[in-house]
């Protein structure tokens, strides 16, 4: 066990975490360079695409240290990046003894950063801090070492600088997961206790679950049980995770490795569920586990309502993978039959929505994202929504409470001022500003989450030309005066379209709204009127006009074969479109609220 | 019964909006008639040689770029190769620009009887956008010399719904191109293809193109204007005195066998007891078609289309029964004629579906459509007849 080095990497997004994970793998040899693929680890096409981490993943490395001639088993538990998956970071932290903190040496320190790296002292992870990306001419070691040096108390010579680009000081970085991360502790002898930091689901085995064994010995063969979730299954087959899963006979205390035991049940390994032995169980389980609780809610809808089953198929394997994505079936009069799904997150939203797409070629609508509400009736009822069609009619609601956070932003002070307005305008509640330096500052606000969820993020970013970082956590409910704000189509309510606003916000979101859905919705053979409403009165009203002309001019010989070419493309089209009423709606108009504040 | 297209790619200069196949180099004309002289040899060994050709239409590009040699010779090669019926359609597509009275002369001696005049607006100032290549006197001049020289019939090209223009200009262009009595016109309304200079302007923000609701209402002037003298709309774009419709356009419509020859034509063909049709075309380029052999049309189509593999020069595709029936709503339903259901039935096997049929009794209900059989559009209709016709499409389970 005392070869063993379990770490993981807290950067934030674009400070080069996965590139210097290639070069660490590279230089173990643990991939060869015919292997190599830019940035490894994100082996999914999104991950690739956005460049960010969705999932944990771990691979393990062999180190012979040129100092001691040893050989050492190196475990990178590579974690996600983004703070819907917060949980999933502190699951993969808690299977390491340390952590290499990755600073860009031309950007500094950022939120993100700051949060998952608080989470790792407080597990008491060994820290190892080091700055990348020293090759580019922009880097400014001095001042991104002495942030580094204020927020850790550490000493400029244990800073390390690398480039994961030219491979500068990666030696120097290997060796030191050597000296500095701990050996983990555990004690073989003792019932397992194996923490599940991830797990992905395969067609053919089922349930591929990795683990880090805290205390205990897993063999092949094995039962097994799932603490949590109170489940038994065998341990089929275990072993090591290198680029190719590496079968194996047993798992000692402080290794990390896969087990696989035809778990076809959805639901039975979840992130931060421990695994032990059903002969000889752990008396408690690994501490800190939680359920996850979703803070964005929205409705997912096959286009085609023959595709409800395989909808939920998909989402149910998707679940599998990602323990966080929760979904119960509702109907819509609109829309038909669909799920209503909750998620960690606007990214985490926009993932499942892509995935769906992509991975399992399903053809879904998507409606508003909106945050779970607790309204009191008139009657003194409590009830919760998370779907604006279920909010009670003004007049029965006696209070509503809307979900706060606490949101930390780090920017260079010259931004203060505009993302100060941002917030203002987004009702957040003015706690501080601190400077981390002579040039960038943290400045904490109470927002609500609802006015979080939709471009805060993307505004914020473009406010800061990019270089302000955000994270928050949940604080609790507060009481606001949320109305829900329905859209008429030539007079006939879409549910699918409705949204919870803040009342003050009422009117001047009804407008947008209206224009936008103008924008969104085709013309048709008729008129569409789309008025916005609360309640039975009409607040805001707009008009698509009736289509006038469509008809090619010319249909003569190649003509008419490019005018089936078109026919078959417009077919697919067609199938994206919704028919409520009278009137076809293609997918976009759903989410129209989220592109509203782009114009 | 039959057509046959001839595609000419030659142009004195390249028009604003076309995305036909033109070359406006005229270097190679010689050495295409050549090659076209070749092809129509080569096609008249083949499923195509026991056809009875009624049409010919030569177009492209602008034949009349062509030497009156040059036009005579193709004619003649046809009529050698080919059973043309003697009353055949023979038309040919000219430009204002390149009319003399000998040419005339000669192309009627060559056997064309009906010219197609590209005059798309007497406005300068439009012609010039258009970078047509003549003047508004030069229109006049041609329409003025073709009438005299007693041609069997006669169209004209408008081209309407320009950027900035309204209704009171094409009915300008109208009233001035009835003082030549054309027995049949084309008016079609401005479209605007990616691949033009008009496309990259409107791409650019230099032009902003006509709105749907304006080039509706000048749709609405130009029927009714034609309708005022006696020149009925028989297709979408499509106006004749009754008697003087063309039959070489009907073909496309009707799934009638076309065969294409020069770059960038189509042909089709459709043996009728079979529950396939083929269509394919010659790559729109001159230097690959003059370097190329002609396609080996050989006796059967199956073997042609075998061999299509192979094929350097053309691109072909076969059209299954569900496809022609659709294509036939496509092309039917634009026409005065419209479609039947009985000839739905029976030639394409295409049964309307209780959806399609609800739909149908809608648009007739308002007035869309037509309350009888056949299935046809009102003027109202027409001119949204894509989008209806896609509806109607998609209203039946695939």
């Amino acid at each position: 066990m005392k070869h063993i080095r379990n770490f993981c990497i807290i950067a934030h997004i674009d400070h080069g975490k996965s590139t210097l994970a290639d070069r660490l793998l590279e230089r173990t040899g643990a991939i060869t360079e015919r292997e190599m693929q830019s940035q490894i680890l994100d082996d999914m096409d999104l991950e690739r695409e956005r460049g960010i981490t969705i999932k944990s993943h771990a691979i393990k490395m062999d180190y012979v240290s040129p100092a001691d001639k040893q050989k050492y088993v190196f475990n990178l538990i590579d974690t996600p990046g983004h703070v819907d998956f917060a949980y999933e970071v502190s699951r993969a932290l808690k299977a390491c003894e340390g952590a290499l903190l990755i600073v860009d040496a031309a950007q500094g320190i950022e939120a993100q950063t700051i949060s998952n790296l608080y989470q790792a002292i407080e597990q008491d992870l060994e820290i190892i801090p080091v700055l990348n990306k020293i090759d580019l001419p922009g880097a400014d070691i001095e001042v991104a070492a002495q942030q580094v040096m204020d927020l850790i108390g550490c000493e400029f010579d244990e800073i390390l600088q690398v480039s994961g680009k030219t491979g500068i000081g990666v030696d120097e970085l290997l060796e030191a997961i050597v000296q500095r991360v701990p050996p983990p502790k555990g004690d073989p002898e003792k019932p397992l206790k194996a923490l599940i930091f991830d797990s992905v689901f395969n067609t053919y085995r089922g349930s591929i679950v990795y683990v880090r064994i805290m205390d205990g010995t897993l063999r092949k063969g094995d039962s097994i049980k799932f603490m949590a979730v109170d489940e038994e299954y065998d341990a089929d087959e275990i072993g090591y995770l290198r680029i190719k899963d590496e079968p194996c006979d047993v798992l000692k205390a402080g290794e990390v490795g896969y087990v696989i035991g035809s778990v076809k049940s959805l639901e039975h390994t979840k992130v931060g569920d421990t695994v032990t032995t059903v002969k000889n169980p752990a008396k408690e389980p690994i501490a800190g586990y939680k359920e996850v609780k979703p803070m964005v809610f929205s409705g997912i809808y096959p286009t085609d309502s023959e595709d409800f089953e395989s909808l939920r198929s998909a989402l149910e394997k998707l679940q599998l993978n990602d323990a966080s994505l929760q979904f119960v079936p509702e109907t819509s009069a609109a829309l038909g039959f669909g799920f209503r799904a909750g998620f960690l997150g606007m990214l985490h939203m926009e993932i499942i929505q892509e995935r769906l797409e992509r991975e399992f070629d399903m053809n879904i609508i998507t409606t508003v994202p909106n945050v779970e509400f607790e309204i009191i009736n008139r009657d003194g009822k409590k009830v919760t929504v998370d779907n604006p069609s279920e909010m009670p009619d003004a007049g029965n609601v006696e209070k509503v409470f809307e979900p706060y956070i606490k949101a930390q932003i780090i920017t260079p002070s010259e931004y203060i001022g505009a993302i100060m307005k941002l917030c203002q305008e987004r009702r957040g509640v003015y706690v501080n500003t601190t400077y981390l330096d002579g040039t960038r500052v943290d400045i904490t606000y109470e927002l609500p989450l609802a006015e979080v969820v939709f471009d805060f993020y993307d505004k914020l970013k473009s406010f800061s030309r990019g270089y302000a970082s955000l994270d928050y956590e949940f604080i609790g409910q507060r009481e606001g005066t949320m109305v829900r704000l329905d859209i008429l189509l030539n007079g006939e309510p879409v549910d699918a379209l409705s949204s919870i606003v803040h009342r003050e916000k009422a009117y001047e979101w009804g407008k947008k709204l209206c224009a936008k859905l103008r924008e969104l919705i085709p013309r048709q053979m008729y008129e569409v009127a789309v008025q916005a409403a609360i309640g039975n009165k009409v607040i805001a009203r707009d008009t698509v006009r009736a289509l006038r002309k469509d008809v090619l001019a010319k249909c003569y010989g190649g003509d008419v074969s490019r005018k089936r070419k078109l026919l078959e493309k417009q077919k697919e089209g067609k199938k994206r479109m919704k028919q409520v009423g009278s009137v076809e709606i293609p997918q976009e108009a759903f989410l129209a609220v989220l592109s509203m504040n782009n114009d | 019964m039959a057509g046959i297209y001839l595609h000419i790619p030659f142009c004195k200069q390249a028009c604003t909006y076309c995305d036909f196949y033109f070359e406006t180099s005229q270097k190679h004309r010689a050495g295409f008639t050549n090659r076209l002289l070749r092809e129509i040899d080569a096609a008249s060994d083949s499923f195509f040689s026991d056809t009875r050709f009624e049409t010919i239409y030569i177009g492209g590009g602008t034949p009349s770029r062509l030497s009156s040699e040059e036009v005579s010779s193709i004619l003649k090669r046809l009529h050698d190769r080919f059973t043309v019926d003697t009353n055949a359609e023979i038309t040919m597509e000219v430009n204002p620009d390149d009319i003399t009275q000998e040419k005339l002369q000669s192309w009627k001696d060559a056997g064309v009887n009906r010219l197609s005049i590209g005059i798309q607006t007497f406005d300068e100032n439009r012609l010039k956008f258009m970078n047509r290549a003549h003047t508004p006197d030069e229109a006049r001049n041609a329409l003025r010399m073709i009438s005299e020289a007693g041609f069997k019939s006669l169209t004209a090209d408008l081209i309407y719904g320009n950027p900035g223009q309204t209704a009171e200009s094409v009915r300008k262009d109208i009233a001035e191109l009835m003082r030549f009595d054309p027995p049949h016109i084309s008016a079609y309304t401005l479209t605007v293809e990616p691949n033009t200079r008009l496309g990259s302007m409107v791409r650019k923000n230099l032009v902003q193109p006509a709105e749907d609701d304006e080039v509706a209402l000048q749709m609405d002037v130009v029927v009714e204007e034609l309708r005022r003298h006696g020149i009925e709309r028989y297709e979408v774009s499509n106006f004749a005195k009754p008697g003087h419709e063309s039959k070489h356009n009907g073909a496309y419509w009707y799934h009638k066998n076309y065969l294409g020859l020069g770059p960038s034509a189509h042909s089709f063909w459709w043996d009728y007891d079979r529950e396939k049709a083929c269509r394919w075309f010659t790559k729109p380029s001159l230097k690959k078609y003059m370097e190329t052999d002609p396609l080996p049309l050989v006796k059967s189509l199956s073997e042609f289309v075998e061999s299509g593999e192979k094929w350097e020069l053309a691109e072909a595709e076969w059209l299954n029964l569900n496809q022609l029936g659709e294509e036939r709503l496509l092309t039917g339903m634009r026409t005065r004629e419209g479609v039947k259901e009985a000839e739905l039935n029976s030639r394409y096997d295409y049964e309307l579906s209780q959806n399609q049929i609800k739909f149908i009794d809608h648009l007739r209900q308002k007035g869309l459509m037509f309350p009888d059989d056949p299935l046809r559009f009102t003027s109202e209709g027409m001119k949204i007849a894509d989008y209806l016709i896609l509806d109607i499409i998609t209203k039946r389970p695939s």
